[in-house]
């Protein structure tokens, strides 16, 4: 669940912003003959939703109605009793709590005679949500949305990008906790960096580790008493009003990760549109002496999921699209050991940080 | 009895009873809301996306897994499953449906099953079998009894930590990192954890929104950490400063709602027998307007792999309540003095009654302002 800072602010996230987000959807729904557009949300797949609302739910589940025009529906089966709490953070939608969001949603399709129903992420709608709208509203075309839904929230705006950034700083402050010098065990690194992560106001903290690098490149969360090795890497996913990111870094009793961490810096920096993520990882190792490409993976928000794959070095990408926002990891072999990073980018940004 | 021992538990019960039920495979969905369905099945405590699992009636699973970094940490956690990375989680176990044409299939939790999961009814014998599982979720094992003691062993040391960090200009989302970070260097690897702070302005408790704690606030939290999967809750309520006779005399209401629920904890009564015991105190106080839906949601629920387990404790549901289930018992509601006040304990359901699992005194507590 949910439990840090979940609070609208209209300075980080202008109603006119909101209003950006759902012209551009509703012009996606133009163009393919869409007459309403239903969004799945609950704390796993929070993202779409919160981009046209700034709500994302604790807990529990809901469904968003976007018409061809007029005002949004939100249902959740959120009780009642925290329906206030949720238009506080949801100023854009019509706020009604009850146990089935589909029939609710369904009577309103109806009413509105829409026809032709985009939804995003369509095949993994849970059943009985799918069920109840399908059975309300029998005569409603569904069509999968992602494509639509996807091409909308293409290029990040002004509120997105102040909000990720707040994200980072958050993440590399929290990692900036973590040294070889100071810590010995896992479990109390790993609450360290949580606890200085959502004292600075998180909406959520992940924290993996990789407590000996050299043994074992997987990270995964821990909460006991573990040793750190020399060589270990933290990864922090953090959430800020909505907006995710990750950063990974890699520490050693040595000097062996200062060139690999340059390197990786001027890389994020040098990132640019128009060429895809394979080449220009592949092109830049080169700079990087002695050093092998293990692997590598972008992640961005394109539709239910904070971060999700788009491309790695099992699946080559195409051209990256200018203003997108990706997170990339890359795991390298060097001669001292294992290495692995990850930081966030803006393509074409000049002045992104790494 | 550590984690292996309870997989191997849960394991043996799912296959008895899958025999049972005459399953050649079970199919299981889970995600970090909803994920206990997937815990019993697989083991695994899933964080990002989403998971499905197949169910062999030799004892074989494959975990299908939509994030690479959850792959990895599946790997790490179960390494006896058979773990899959699939981008496209729907596809792939769609496909490997197509080899169980002509066996027969349960679901569960059918409600949150995928969409195009679900729609193989029309060419695979899939059934819903949630109802089976369950049981199986409710009615615990003793390994599975020894981490819900861990958990509310560390529930009461979470809320201390909590009353200690609660102090006038603080934020509520202060005192949830505190919590946390005690959580996280304890073994508790997820919390369900909500807080109210304020009077009668507030109607509910929420994720932490930023309030800062002053004088006189009530400052509510539902506490919920998990330990090798299982939550254990405590709920209390404590005051900025030293609470007001309205304040002291609101709490012992709900102190006396509580024990007379916890009275009545025993096996072979119903949910809603606990929920009326405890109703019947604010009826009793002429506060029964305060226990129907529109001030509160239910009066306690099962503990287990999920933070809010079935059974619900509601006048409405019958279901039984058998020795070795785990429950909450919470009288959590709006008072109109007051505001919005809790107070629960975890309890194990024994034949003549049942263990109280917390051990936190049932104070309202106070803090200095």
């Amino acid at each position: 669940m949910r439990r840090g800072l979940i609070k609208w602010d209209p300075q980080e996230l202008p109603l006119a912003t909101l209003e950006a987000r759902l012209g551009r959807l509703r012009a996606q729904m133009a163009n393919t003959g869409l007459d309403g557009f239903v969004i799945y949300t609950n704390n796993v797949r929070p993202s779409a939703v919160h981009y046209l609302t700034g709500f994302t739910p604790y807990w529990s589940e809901g469904l968003l109605f976007v018409p061809k025009s007029g005002r949004l529906l939100f249902a959740t089966a959120l009780s009642n009793r925290v329906a206030e709490w949720i238009r506080s953070t949801n100023r854009v939608s019509e706020v009604i709590s009850t146990p089935r969001p589909g029939l609710l949603i369904a009577e309103c399709l109806t009413k509105e005679a829409a026809q032709r129903i985009g939804i995003l992420e369509l095949d993994g709608m849970p059943s009985e949500l799918f069920d109840d709208l399908a059975a309300a509203a029998p005569t409603a075309t569904w069509v999968e949305g992602s494509t639509q839904f996807a091409a909308a929230r293409n290029a990040i705006d002004a509120a997105e990008r102040a909000l990720l950034l707040r994200a980072d700083a958050l993440a590399c402050a929290g990692l900036d906790q973590a040294s070889t010098a100071d810590q010995a065990d896992a479990g109390a690194l790993a609450g360290s960096i949580e606890k200085h992560i959502r004292l600075a106001g998180a909406e959520e903290v992940y924290v993996a580790l990789a407590p000996d690098l050299a043994a074992d490149r997987r990270l995964n969360r821990i909460s006991r008493s573990a040793s750190l090795a020399a060589r270990f890497a933290v990864r922090v996913s953090v959430a800020y009003k909505g907006s995710w990111i990750r950063r990974t870094r890699t520490y050693a009793n040595n000097q062996s990760v200062i060139g690999a961490d340059a390197w990786f810096k001027e890389l994020i920096s040098g990132m640019r549109a128009g060429q895809s993520l394979t080449k220009q990882v592949s092109t830049h190792l080169a700079a990087l002496r002695g050093a092998g490409l293990e692997s590598w993976m972008a992640e961005s928000c394109i539709g239910g999921y904070p971060l999700s794959p788009v491309a790695s070095s099992r699946a080559p990408d195409h051209d990256m699209p200018a203003g997108r926002f990706f997170v990339l990891t890359i795991a390298l072999s060097l001669e001292q050991g294992p290495w692995v990073g990850a930081a966030p980018f803006i393509a074409d940004e000049p002045s992104q940080s790494g | 009895m550590g984690r292996s021992m309870i997989a191997g538990d849960r394991r043996a019960r799912l296959m008895a009873t899958m025999a049972d039920a005459k399953l050649d495979a079970l199919i299981v969905y889970g995600n970090a809301w909803q994920g206990d369905y997937l815990r019993y099945a697989t083991d695994f405590g899933i964080l990002e996306g989403q998971g499905l699992a197949i169910v062999g009636k030799d004892g074989h699973v494959a975990l299908y897994l939509d994030i690479p970094f959850e792959v990895d940490r599946a790997e790490l956690d179960c390494p006896n499953l058979e773990v899959i990375y699939a981008p496209d989680l729907m596809a792939a176990v769609d496909t490997k449906l197509d080899r169980l044409r002509n066996h027969r299939v349960g679901a569960a939790p059918q409600r949150l099953l995928p969409r195009r999961i679900a729609a193989r009814t029309k060419d695979i014998d899939l059934s819903d079998a949630t109802t089976f599982v369950d049981r199986l979720l409710m009615d615990k094992t003793k390994s599975e009894i020894a981490a819900l003691r861990r958990a509310a062993e560390i529930a009461d040391g979470g809320y201390r930590v909590f009353v200690d960090a609660a102090r006038p200009g603080r934020a509520d989302y202060e005192l949830i990192a505190e919590t946390e970070s005690f959580f996280r260097s304890s073994g508790v690897d997820d919390n369900f954890q909500i807080i109210g702070v304020g009077g009668t302005d507030v109607l509910g408790m929420t994720p932490p929104s930023g309030r800062t704690l002053k004088r006189g606030d009530l400052v509510t939290t539902e506490l919920t950490p998990c330990v090798d999967g299982y939550y254990a809750q405590i709920c209390r309520t404590l005051v900025i400063g030293e609470p007001s006779p309205a304040q002291r005399a609101a709490h012992a209401i709900y102190r006396e709602a509580m024990e007379a629920g916890i009275a009545r904890v025993r096996d072979g009564v119903t949910a809603a027998d606990i929920a009326r015991a405890e109703n019947d105190v604010f009826r009793k106080y002429g506060l029964g307007d305060y226990t129907t839906s529109k001030y509160t949601r239910v009066r306690g629920h099962g503990m287990g792999l999920f933070a809010d387990s079935k059974p619900h404790l509601l006048e409405t549901v019958t279901t039984r309540i058998n020795a070795g289930m785990a429950l909450i018992v919470h009288p959590n509601t709006y008072h109109p003095g007051v505001g919005y006040l809790v107070l629960g304990d975890g309890v194990l359901v024994t034949r003549p009654g049942c263990e109280v699992l917390t051990g936190t005194p049932r104070e309202l507590f106070s803090v200095l302002a």
